[in-house]
């Protein structure tokens, strides 16, 4: 069956602007009336299946409380496994929302990431003065929600010493992070200061393909892969929740591994 | 006083309250776990070529499943954990499950075979019967550790590294379902052949003999 | 969903043949060819273009043909090892998977049709040299 990770079609961006409030409400359609299948609800004779919207806030509402919990369990100081090279798989997997033919490759002349929020310095960063900093290298599990992983080398600035650097306010919440494909994604700040939280810029020593997310993605070895987004645009540091591109859709914020 | 002794040592029955209620919950808990479950396997299947079909799933999508599952298992592990304490505190477990001796084994195995298992007596449980209470009990701890596993490989990574790996851990995981899937066909199908042992869950079931070892209490 | 397994998620089943006037190498160049070493194709399990991850073999050499196209030689068809036969599919007819490889060029019907691989006249590669394979978001 189907996985919401990949719709059959990629709609033209203008359609969406067009019909933006019909596809708003045919989303939360779907999601209401998919909470559950008919077989399992005729079990379930305590809940008022005749108002599947109580069911979904529910289960969303459990799933907020986990992600507390979640937070709870997250050791800052406990590092993920790492594995030897020989177990790296070259080229990664691809994976995004959409198929490969349609991902965008950045120019890296042109880009820039922008930092918005609780940053003294927001003077926004070339490529090549990213990559003149001091750099980390990891051997981890890439772990997708899926159920599928798989190992990979990435080495990039570790995210807590450029935080430091632009003079963020480590007491915040939340970092959040905005992509050249439209693809939000925040973290919570104990998993953005944990040493193998990466702005990774190679891939196997060597730099991220276009696919893969050049000029730089985040990548952590304590989250779920989809909360590593590719092609990172801004980081913004910021007390206010901004969610991302698959907790609309009901997985879960936190997502640690 | 004697009659309120009497009735103390007397009026045992066969599934207390506390029993009936977390058998129940356990039902709803266990059929939330395992249709979610299932909805969840089909997003990277397992089994080459085998995926469960969307009529069986608890959720429309990989996520609905997942919040599901995650929702579930408060209850599958705050039900089991009472179960286990009650278990174990009141003297149950070692009442209705033990002891189990090979031999008792073969001989219930033979019986069932020659379709001559009794069931008059809703209060003794059989070898098979008690083995396999034991098995499913073991299997709901596998599940609730092996999820841990696979929900959190990196807090929990020496319990995946005992478990084989990631992916060993999502398959034993897998399999402890297999393993509970398979106990709930035999346990409902038994229990529509011998329909007492179903209204004895829901009502209680027969009055029990005063528990082994217990002095009774009835003053002349 | 059918006894073989659903569709995959492209919307061509077989997954996407390239369109009318394209070469496979024209529609292969479109999905971000990556290196990969020759020796780390070997073995990987070559999938149907289905949500259940059904492969059709596994890849046993990866061979240059007399024209100069890459072949990866795939044992295909088949029930429980007996009566497959070999069969050269190009290898931009395929894309990497993760681990695994994909063919999103041909529909099994067309697999069907391809002959038998006979050796002559082909070279396997060396297992430390590269070769370029397009990319595709997995079928699962």
């Amino acid at each position: 069956m189907k996985s919401l990770f990949r719709p059959d079609q990629i709609p033209d961006a203008a359609i969406l602007d067009n019909h933006r409030p019909l596809l708003r409400s045919l989303e939360r359609r779907n999601f209401l009336r998919g909470g559950l299948s008919l077989g399992a609800l005729s079990l379930l004779t305590g809940c008022d299946t005749s108002r599947p919207e109580a069911i979904e806030s529910a289960l969303r509402a459990i799933s907020d409380m986990n992600d507390g919990v979640q937070q709870l369990l997250f050791n800052p100081n406990k590092l993920a496994p790492e594995y030897p090279e020989s177990m790296v798989l070259n080229p990664p997997k691809f994976n995004a929302k959409y198929d490969v033919m349609s991902v965008k490759p950045v120019d890296p002349a042109t880009w820039k990431l922008e930092l918005a929020g609780r940053i003294e310095q927001k003077k926004p960063w070339t490529l090549p003065e990213i990559a003149a900093l001091p750099k980390k290298s990891m051997i981890i599990r890439h772990i997708c929600v899926e159920g599928w992983d798989y190992i990979g080398q990435w080495s990039g600035v570790p995210l807590r010493a450029f935080l430091e650097r632009v003079g963020a306010d480590l007491s915040a919440k939340y970092v959040a992070f905005k992509t050249a494909d439209d693809y939000p994604s925040s973290i919570d700040m104990a998993t953005a200061l944990h040493p193998q939280t990466l702005l990774a810029l190679d891939y196997a020593n060597a730099p991220l393909g276009d696919p893969f997310g050049f000029p730089l993605r985040l990548r952590m070895a304590t989250k779920l892969g989809y909360k590593n987004p590719k092609w990172v645009t801004a980081i913004e540091v910021t007390n206010t929740y901004s969610g991302g591109y698959w907790e609309k859709r009901g997985f879960s914020w936190f997502a640690g591994l | 006083m004697t009659e309120t002794v009497s009735a103390i040592t007397a009026g045992r029955r066969l599934h207390p309250v506390p029993v009936r209620i977390m058998h129940w919950i356990n039902v709803v808990a266990m059929f939330v776990m395992v249709t979610s479950g299932w909805g969840i396997y089909d997003d990277y299947v397992i089994i080459r070529g085998f995926a469960f079909p969307d009529a069986v799933r608890l959720g429309d999508g990989a996520e609905s499943s997942l919040l599901w599952h995650f929702a579930g298992m408060w209850l599958l592990m705050l039900n089991g954990l009472s179960y286990l304490i009650y278990g174990f505190a009141t003297g149950r477990f070692r009442e209705r499950l033990l002891p189990i001796r090979i031999r008792d084994i073969v001989e219930t195995i033979r019986e069932t075979l020659r379709f001559h298992l009794a069931h008059e007596d809703l209060t003794t449980y059989n070898a098979v019967q008690k083995l396999l209470y034991i098995i499913v009990i073991l299997a709901g701890i596998s599940q609730v550790v092996t999820g841990l596993a696979i929900w959190k490989p990196v807090q929990f990574s020496q319990l995946v590294s005992l478990l084989g790996g990631f992916q060993s851990a999502r398959i034993i995981h897998f399999l402890g379902m297999a393993v509970i899937v398979g106990f709930v066909l035999v346990h409902v199908a038994l229990a529509i052949l011998v329909p007492r042992t179903l209204w004895a869950m829901l009502t209680g079931g027969p009055t029990l003999k005063p528990a082994a070892g217990r002095q009774s209490m009835v003053q002349s | 969903m059918s006894p073989t397994g659903a569709l995959a998620q492209s919307r061509e089943p077989g997954g996407m043949p390239p369109p009318d006037g394209m070469s496979l190498a024209q529609s292969a160049a479109m999905r971000f060819p990556q290196s990969v070493r020759v020796g780390d194709l070997i073995g990987r399990a070559v999938l149907q273009p289905v949500v259940t991850r059904r492969a059709y073999g596994t890849v046993k050499q990866v061979v240059r043909a007399a024209d100069g196209t890459v072949n990866l030689i795939v044992d295909y068809g088949g029930f429980l090892g007996f009566g497959a036969r070999p069969i050269a599919i190009p290898v931009d007819a395929t894309v990497l998977v993760g681990v695994e490889i994909g063919v999103v060029a041909y529909k099994p019907e067309d697999l069907d049709k391809l002959p038998a691989f006979s050796e002559g006249g082909a070279t396997p590669l060396p297992a430390d040299s590269s070769i370029k394979v397009g990319l595709a978001k997995p079928f699962h």
